[in-house]
């Protein structure tokens, strides 16, 4: 095991992404510091200390030759899997789902660390699984990661944390594809997308006599199927589950090309937007600085992403290439479900934005994931 | 750079082409979309965040002041305080803050229940709208609820007026009173622009109903910042922006020509349970006073009235919703008696000569028609008969007039049609005719009603209000009057803006020595010895009038005394009178239900709402800073009134008064 940092590695740490990332990440606490004004608690000043922790394990992780965390891949993975199952048991509920755990004074969503054992474990597997000679994935070979990938997604589906397991199916179906499917299979996922939206058209659009004849609709906790209604019919239920959806559109569009103002949105100020400083975040941006802040923000979100691949596209192995290509696949999915939902293109999923929500656990891990991609960027070329 | 074979082939490069390249689509459809609705969608969500904070605020406007004649106010608003929950303001509504509204406020749980399927029912913008759970809260009521603000989200405590009807029950009949429009009525009301909400009180009944548009006045608006939760916020940066208020306008002021002084007598002299008074004035048919008993508190039903109230008002035998006055009708018995005799001498076939030997009763065919005094008034001439209330002359008159004419003349003078009131609800009453009979009575009509409704009974049926303006015509020579209760509109600061003249329904033709000697017999009821009511004589105010003692029950061979009769079949007590006789100003008619002789019963109430006419007049000329009852104003209908050609009524009975003679003896009354 290699810990340390040497001289020759300092011109391959992929400052563009770390400068990116730390802008997006101070918009994000100036951000807050409005949306958190007074009457709420100012909790930016928290967000400041989750950004030093985040750095600080963003260097920890930086530190360690990458290879080592190769080898710790399967047991990573493991015990994520045993936090997620130890929530079950001594997990603390908030808003309908068991998705903290809380250990002494440290309160922390094993969910948002287990996207990245999954991103591990699937690099790895797909490290060792390497056969130059076969042009792609066929069917047969994909059973083994597509399980690595399940269990875990389906483990934060029943916390319930519908959000966070979509993030983590389409992470690794991105990783997936990565990886070199055989047409095929794109065709039978395409099917797959399909049939979903057959089942939502059944189980929500249509309309039916009682009882009704819903394919998974009756497996849904209420308030997961409330939110994929209210994405369907925003206008049915003006201050029900449909209210954070309308509010926050109203807050983004009445944002114009130039905002209200910093500590001058309406909708953050009067509190029409509930968990405004968390998934709602955006929306509080939009609103306060409009069209071309908004801009402004998605180009920085544009750089991360393309710093990330960049550094994939240069990784000195397999490992590396996909580790970093499901990092930022993991940063772009949570983006674009955000921004999408937030302005009413996409289902409310609970969904927090990388660096601008507030939040200690999306912080240290979306950090965790830039240390990685540090590390394999430095790492380029001592072995 | 080298690849070995563990290091990332080449075959991996291409793909990150494509991997950036749909991020970037992802990014651009973000930004596309962020387009759409921060500048095409802009200005929209604008206006749609702005209706959010801005909350509308309606000022309500004043409503106007009922008053009566001289001013006196008589309904008029007083501050109090409303509670409304807004349902979409109110956090955990039904679980914590209806439970904790009913402890205050000691609801019940019929009530609790009803609010709360309330605010469970409502769904969309209509959760924005405050419901109504508690209108004039007591002292201590608003102590509680302003103690605990905290505890009572989406509560409003709103400063409304409320009604305050000074005199209580006193003309709560005329007056009215006002409750919460409905549901239903809203759409109703608002498509006539009344600007009406849920919570809002709308006059019911009497003045309250019918100058409701008036009344009412017209809501302002003021906007303010709330937050979220609907709490309203100081408005730091400016957002309302431009003019935030719409004045609102205040409603008219009714006055009445209701004198309440001489309503307050009527009130307190009607001895009866149940009946009415009726005054107006002669010469205009302006109301004076206008009682029904019994009464309701308008201040009650305006306020919150419990269902048990409710219940126990309309299970009450004695109806006091009924406004006597005009929704009732009754038979006129002898008060009717003059109206014959002027169809009598209409007819040609009777004048102030004719005479009927009174035996005590009237053949007609095989069946004898009794007179009141079971052993006959003797020889009894017209002005005789009518002063001694003589039945048999009157069976006499309708036997040889038939029943047309007597209908004719009793139509003229207006009965059988409603008065054209307006203000309140009334029945037509009826005044029977051949034709009627022929329709309405099995076997059609017969000689005998004819007698019947000669003396006023049979199918005669007449408001208080109707004999009291057939009175007043009579009184007046020959003009019957729309009643009118209503002098003018005032605006706020008592500019006139509507006066109301007298209106004439029709003129009657009526000679004046066949009026002459109708006033002069009246008079005489009163004044001389032998009639039916000499023991309300005035002592300087010549009163005429005519008792009525009309029968509920078909009464038998054995009359029985009025004590052995259950309540509900007694007879119904009528004075009908005017005055002074020989300048009539003033008629009233004091109907007293189930109360007896009408002289005994009736006639004193009607004799002191006269003389306290007087009194009043005289009180107020002398005290005459401003005169208070404006002069009536020059009548259009009849200019020439035929006042100072007709033969001086009750010169006779003047003269006897003059020389000190002792009042005769009422002897038995009619």
């Amino acid at each position: 095991m290699e810990i340390g940092i040497q001289k020759r590695m300092l011109p391959h740490v992929p400052w563009a992404l770390l400068f990116a990332c730390l802008t997006v990440a101070s918009i994000g606490i100036w951000n807050l510091a409005s949306a958190s004004r007074p009457p709420h608690s100012p909790v930016w000043t928290s967000q400041l200390v989750y950004l030093g922790v985040g750095l600080a394990a963003m260097t920890a992780v930086a530190l360690v030759d990458y290879r080592f965390i190769q080898r710790a891949a399967v047991p990573i993975y493991l015990i994520n899997i045993a936090l997620l199952l130890a929530l079950k048991v001594m997990g603390h509920r908030a808003k309908g789902a068991e998705s903290w755990l809380v250990i002494g004074p440290f309160r922390m969503q094993p969910a948002e660390f287990m996207k990245l054992g999954m991103i591990l474990m699937l690099a790895k597997f797909f490290h060792d699984d390497y056969r130059p000679n076969v042009t792609g994935y066929g069917f047969l070979r994909l059973i083994p990661p597509t399980l690595l990938a399940i269990v875990p997604i389906v483990i934060v589906l029943i916390e319930p944390e519908l959000g966070t397991s979509l993030m983590m199916l389409f992470t690794a179906a991105t990783m997936l594809v990565f990886a070199r499917v055989r047409w095929w299979v794109v065709a039978v996922i395409g099917v797959g997308a399909l049939v979903a939206a057959l089942v939502i058209w059944n189980d929500w659009v249509r309309e039916q006599s009682e009882p009704r004849a819903t394919v998974v609709r009756h497996f849904m906790k209420k308030h997961q199927e409330d939110r994929i209604s209210a994405w369907l019919d925003p206008t049915a239920d003006l201050r029900g589950k449909n209210y954070h959806s309308i509010q926050s559109k109203i807050a983004v569009g009445s944002g114009g090309l130039s905002g209200k103002g910093w500590m001058k949105g309406t909708q953050t100020g009067l509190f029409f937007l509930p968990e405004q400083h968390t998934d709602f975040i955006f929306s509080v941006w939009a609103e306060e600085h409009g069209f071309t802040a908004c801009l402004l923000l998605l180009v920085l979100y544009g750089a991360v992403f393309l710093t990330s691949l960049g550094v994939a596209f240069n990784a000195r192995d397999r490992f590396g290439a996909f580790v970093a290509a499901g990092v930022a696949a993991m940063i772009f999915w949570q983006v674009f479900e955000n921004i999408g939902m937030v302005t009413g293109l996409l289902p409310v999923t609970g969904i927090t934005l990388p660096l601008m929500s507030y939040g200690g656990s999306s912080m240290v891990s979306v950090f965790l994931g830039i240390g990685l991609l540090v590390n394999i960027s430095m790492r380029r070329h001592i072995f | 750079m080298t690849l070995r074979p563990t290091s990332p082939g080449r075959d991996l490069k291409v793909r990150y082409l494509y991997l950036g390249g749909a991020m970037l689509a992802g990014l651009v459809v973000l930004a596309v979309n962020l387009y759409r609705l921060q500048i095409i969608q802009g200005d929209e969500y604008l206006a749609k965040s702005q209706e959010n904070f801005i909350k509308p605020i309606r000022v309500r406007a004043d409503r106007g002041m009922i008053k009566d004649r001289r001013g006196e106010i008589l309904a008029d608003s007083r501050p109090s305080f409303d509670a409304f929950v807004t349902p979409a303001f109110c956090q955990r509504c039904v679980a914590e803050v209806l439970p904790r509204l009913a402890t205050y406020l000691q609801w019940d749980e019929v009530q609790q229940a009803r609010i709360e399927a309330q605010v469970k029912g409502t769904r969309g913008p209509a959760r924005f709208q405050p419901i109504s759970v508690r209108v004039d809260l007591t002292r201590d009521e608003l102590d509680v609820l302003n103690a605990h603000p905290d505890e009572l989200p989406g509560v409003d405590l709103v400063p409304v007026p409320h009604r305050n009807y000074r005199s209580g029950a006193q003309l709560a009949h005329v007056l009215g009173y006002m409750n919460e429009v409905t549901q239903d009525e809203l759409d109703s009301l608002n498509s006539k622009g009344g600007g009406y909400a849920l919570g809002d009180y709308a006059g019911r009944r009497g003045i309250e109903r019918y100058f409701e548009s008036r009344l009412r006045g017209q809501d302002g608006l003021r906007k303010e910042v709330v937050n979220a939760r609907g709490e309203s916020m100081r408005d730091d940066q400016g957002l309302i922006g431009g003019s935030d208020e719409v004045p609102p306008k205040p409603g008219k002021n009714v006055v009445l020509s209701i004198d309440s002084r001489l309503q307050a007598e009527a009130e307190r002299v009607f001895p009866g349970v149940a009946g009415t008074v009726v005054a107006l004035d002669v010469r205009t048919g302006f109301i004076l006073a206008m009682m029904s008993r019994p009464s309701f508190d308008p201040n009650v039903l305006t306020g919150r009235v419990s269902a048990a109230q409710m219940t126990a008002m309309a299970k009450d035998p004695l109806q006091p919703m009924m406004f006597r006055s005009v929704a009732m009708h009754y038979s006129p018995g002898s008060t009717f008696k003059p109206i014959t005799m002027l169809a009598a001498l209409k007819s040609g076939q009777f004048n102030a000569h004719s005479f009927v030997n009174c035996t005590g009763g009237y053949r007609l065919g095989s069946r004898v028609w009794r007179c009141w005094a079971d052993r006959g008034h003797g020889i009894r001439d017209s002005r005789q008969a009518l002063q001694s209330s003589c039945d048999t002359f009157f069976y006499h008159v309708g036997d040889v007039l038939g029943l047309d004419p007597i209908a004719e003349m009793g139509k003229a003078l207006g009965l059988g049609s409603p008065t054209g009131i307006g203000v309140v609800g009334e029945v037509p009453g009826i005044m029977p005719d051949v034709a009627y009979h022929d329709r309405a009575t099995p076997g059609g009509y017969q000689k005998g009603m004819a007698l019947n409704s000669a003396i006023g009974q049979g199918d005669d049926n007449v408001t208080p209000l109707q004999l009291t303006l057939a009175y007043a015509a009579i009184a007046n020579g020959g003009t019957l009057y729309q009643p009118q209760l209503v002098r003018r509109i005032e605006s706020v600061d008592g500019k006139v803006l509507e006066e109301f003249q007298p209106k004439v329904t029709r003129q009657i033709p009526i000679a004046a020595e066949h009026r002459a000697l109708v006033v002069d017999a009246l008079t005489a009821v009163v004044n001389e010895a032998g009639g039916t009511a000499t023991r309300v004589r005035l002592k300087d105010i010549l009163l005429a009038g005519k008792t009525g003692t009309a029968q509920v029950q078909r009464i038998g061979a054995v009359r029985e005394k009025k004590e052995d009769m259950d309540y509900f079949e007694r007879d119904h007590a009528w004075f009908a009178a005017f005055a002074p006789a020989d300048d009539p100003e003033i008629a009233v008619v004091v109907l007293n239900e189930h109360a007896g002789h009408g002289g005994v019963e009736s006639a004193p109430t009607a004799a002191a709402v006269v003389q306290k006419y007087f009194d009043l007049k005289k009180a107020d000329a002398s005290a005459s800073v401003v005169p208070a009852v404006r002069p009536p104003p020059p009548v259009e209908g009849p200019p020439e009134k035929p006042t100072e050609k007709l033969p001086a009524p009750g010169d006779d009975a003047k003269r006897k008064l003059a020389a000190g003679q002792p009042p005769p003896d009422p002897g038995e009354v009619r």
